[in-house]
């Protein structure tokens, strides 16, 4: 048979292998934490009768105790994304591969060690260091954040039109200059639209620092289910979903007009 | 020789690139102050390489290039900053940074300028911008100067580049395929602008071009380069078609030249 | 004289800064940010990495089990989540779906699964069957789906829909045309987005346990509460070689599928 027809024959037998790879493994793990069909059947049940509990929702609560721990949650991601921010932007700008070689290896290896923490397992080490609280909360966000931006920044700055800096350093000015007058004008548009994408996350991560005490809305929410208070619960349900789908919705739509202008 | 600024001198100049292709070979030249000069050649025959290594884009392999009678240095550093400050270079695909002012644009071409510190800062001093505006004023689109350069034509945006070239004050001016990238009525005027500005300010002018009819009819004294070497230098009213067949190592062809007649 | 320099839209550039300048200040003083404090506390932190220093590496062997259950966990979850994805993006992709109601809803319902941490509906599952690795594996289920329907949607609405048509214009049904016309143009994205899934849910599944979902988070959980920093030093790090490792080969098979 020619290798032309052999061609797709390998290729399905290929996806049949991933196929079966993936369906035995899944098998495996349904076992090895005990999920079996028995359980399966019950999950429904169990969810829909605590879904039940959760109705009426006790509102009074979610002014009052609800609100400001989302408010709180908020003000710790804007803190946790505009100190990723500050620190990310140099870090960029140098961990592009186009204009410094050598150092954006180094920078990208460090990026990628901060990308790698989940936040929550920073707060364990803030806390204990700045004390239980908010501020440790944005911290762990702002570290976190900084590999990620880091290296999305990085990836702007290296899709760039090089014409530029090459216009300035004819010109007789310095790399730095070059920076400033060619690449940043070119990157910042697209580097501010990742930091408004990353506040959209980071909302959603300081809202579960609170697990472990690093303020936020997310200590809200274990104690109400802990002390099965559902219809508190519900509350702060509620709420953190209007208010995080209000947030997209602006951010979102910022950073359609930042990347159109 | 006069006080003027604006020679240029090759002495033994090699420049051979790293995939062993030669740039540039054994070439001795001397281009004097206020020169308008075209170079022709069939692409690759080291135009851009003969351009870029009199601002130091391009590092020789052995042998010198002087501007003004100073080695061009070759190694990046204050002193080839200080050099390429009084060399304006003008591209084929203009290089601006589109999403800035025209006059943002042209100030670039004052970063060597001022302190670096006010560059950083976006503090031009009042005489910085004085100058970027009368740049742009020269090639006629004064009335552009808050314009975003994104929302400018191929032809002013080349204007815009010239600008920038001008605001160094420069001695010398590199154009590498200026109008490569224009349509035929636009590159007549850019060429004009060119020859004006030449005359106008005396300025040393490099011209990189391929089409055969402008060498003629805009330059003064036309180079003919073919594998780096140089295999043309003279006037461009005693050019002949032999002169060129012999630069291109072929018969030139429609493509050759900007208008058809002209063949 | 140069031309002079148009009036930038004030309101617009002083409303932006100042905003960003108030929240800024009012978000510091909310969450009580102070360089004094952090540099008081510094020495805290020396004593805190002292503490955490030696790793009790003899401790290692007790996480094999608890880490094997979080990449259980994360295997449940993205493949339950991988699956019932597919028919949730289908119906949210405008050129796909079935009418504007269902679009309509489809796209607000996988909105609002994105707006909730997986945390959270860790939280929620654990609540409603019970501490454990179940838990964790439905919340990651969750996770997942709002994760692979956004994006996967996003590229299902970018396909060239010349063959869907054509699947149409010879009879076929609707289900027809998703299944032969638009899913292989967008299978090699699902792929990447489902390994992309994998990825985030290996790391998310290692906390998990802090609010007791099952795998290594609820070891973490025990020994943080203890103050046994010398383990729980182990334990992150292990987790972080473990989420590198993890990383490279998805990122490596999303490579060769691209």
């Amino acid at each position: 048979m020619s290798p032309v027809a052999l061609q797709p024959q390998r290729r399905i037998g290929w996806a049949t292998w991933a196929t079966f790879i993936i369906a035995a493994l899944f098998a495996w793990s349904l076992i090895a934490i005990e999920f079996s069909p028995g359980r399966m059947i019950e999950v429904p049940g169990q969810v829909a009768r605590v879904l039940s509990f959760f109705w009426p929702a006790d509102m009074a609560y979610g002014w009052d105790a609800v609100l400001p721990a989302i408010v709180e949650s908020i003000q710790i991601a804007w803190v946790g994304t505009i100190i990723a921010a500050i620190l990310s932007l140099p870090l960029a700008l140098f961990g592009a591969r186009t204009l410094f070689p050598r150092i954006a290896r180094f920078v990208k290896l460090i990026s990628a060690t901060a990308r790698a923490f989940p936040e929550i397992l920073l707060a364990i080490y803030f806390v204990p260091i700045v004390g239980l609280g908010a501020f440790a909360g944005a911290l762990a966000i702002g570290i976190s954040s900084v590999g990620m931006l880091t290296k999305l920044g990085a990836e702007v700055v290296e899709s760039i039109d090089f014409g530029p800096v090459e216009a300035v350093e004819a010109s007789g000015g310095s790399r730095i200059l070059a920076l400033r007058y060619a690449v940043v004008p070119q990157v910042l548009p697209e580097i501010v639209a990742h930091w408004l994408f990353r506040f959209e996350l980071n909302i959603r991560a300081s809202a579960v620092l609170g697990v472990v005490g690093a303020g936020g809305v997310g200590g809200v929410l274990l104690n109400t289910l802990r002390y099965r208070h559902f219809e508190k619960a519900a509350a702060v349900l509620i709420l953190t979903i209007i208010v995080v789908l209000i947030i997209d919705m602006v951010s979102g739509e910022i950073r359609r007009r930042i990347i159109r202008s | 020789m006069s006080d003027k600024k604006g020679s240029i001198r090759f002495s033994d100049a090699n420049i051979v690139y790293p995939n062993g292709a030669v740039g540039m070979k054994d070439l001795n030249l001397e281009i004097r102050p206020g020169e308008f000069v075209v170079v022709v050649g069939s692409s690759g025959a080291g135009k851009s390489t003969l351009l870029r290594a009199v601002n130091g884009l391009n590092r020789l392999t052995s042998g010198t290039v002087e501007v003004d009678g100073v080695p061009v240095p070759q190694k990046d550093g204050r002193e080839l900053r200080e050099l390429r400050a009084g060399v304006g270079m003008i591209f084929q695909d203009f290089r601006l940074v589109k999403r800035l002012s025209v006059m943002s644009n042209v100030l670039i071409g004052r970063l060597a300028h001022v302190p670096g510190w006010r560059a950083m800062l976006n503090l031009w001093p009042a005489h910085d911008r004085d100058v970027a505006h009368k740049a742009l004023e020269r090639v006629g689109i004064g009335e552009k100067t808050w314009v975003k350069a994104s929302q400018l034509s191929g032809g002013q945006q080349q204007r815009v580049g010239i600008a920038r070239a001008l605001a160094q004050e420069p001695a010398i001016i590199l154009a590498d395929e200026p109008v490569a990238s224009l349509d035929p009525v636009t590159t007549h005027q850019i060429m004009r602008d060119l020859v004006r500005i030449n005359r106008d300010l005396g300025i040393t002018t490099l011209v990189n071009l391929h089409f055969l009819d402008l060498a003629r009819q805009y330059g003064q004294r036309i180079i003919g380069l073919r594998f780096g070497e140089l295999v043309y230098d003279g006037s461009a009213e005693t050019v002949t078609d032999e002169d060129f067949r012999n630069i291109y190592g072929r018969d030139f062809t429609e493509d050759d030249v900007l208008d058809e007649d002209a063949v | 004289m140069p031309p002079v320099k148009p009036a930038r839209n004030w309101w617009l550039w002083g409303g932006a800064i100042g905003f960003l300048v108030a929240m800024t200040w009012w978000s510091a003083v909310g969450i009580g940010f102070s360089m004094t404090e952090l540099a008081c506390n510094i020495t805290g932190g020396g004593r805190l990495l002292q503490e955490s220093w030696p790793p009790d590496f003899g401790f290692l062997p007790r996480l094999v089990d608890p880490f094997m259950e979080t990449i259980y966990i994360a295997i449940i979850g993205t493949v339950v989540g991988g699956i019932l994805a597919i028919p949730i993006a289908v119906l949210a992709a405008r050129n796909l779906t079935l009418g504007p109601l269902v679009w309509f809803a489809d796209r607000n319902f996988m909105n609002v699964l994105r707006t909730l941490p997986d945390l959270f509906w860790a939280m929620l599952f654990a609540t409603a069957v019970g501490f454990g690795p179940v838990a964790g594996a439905l919340a990651l289920s969750v996770f997942t789906i709002a994760v692979v329907s956004k994006l996967w949607s996003e590229s299902l609405e970018a396909i060239d829909m010349g063959l869907p048509e054509a699947v149409r214009s010879v009879g076929g049904t609707w289900l027809q045309m998703v299944q032969f016309g638009a899913i292989p143009q967008g299978l090699q994205h699902y792929v990447s987005y489902v390994l992309y899934a994998f990825e985030l849910n290996v790391r998310a599944s290692m906390v998990l346990g802090l609010v007791g979902a099952g795998g290594i988070g609820m070891i973490l959980e025990t020994q943080r509460a203890n103050f046994e920093y010398e383990r729980v030093t182990v334990i992150i790090l292990s987790v972080l070689v473990a989420v590198l490792v993890i990383e490279q080969i998805s990122e490596s098979i999303r490579k060769k599928l691209t």
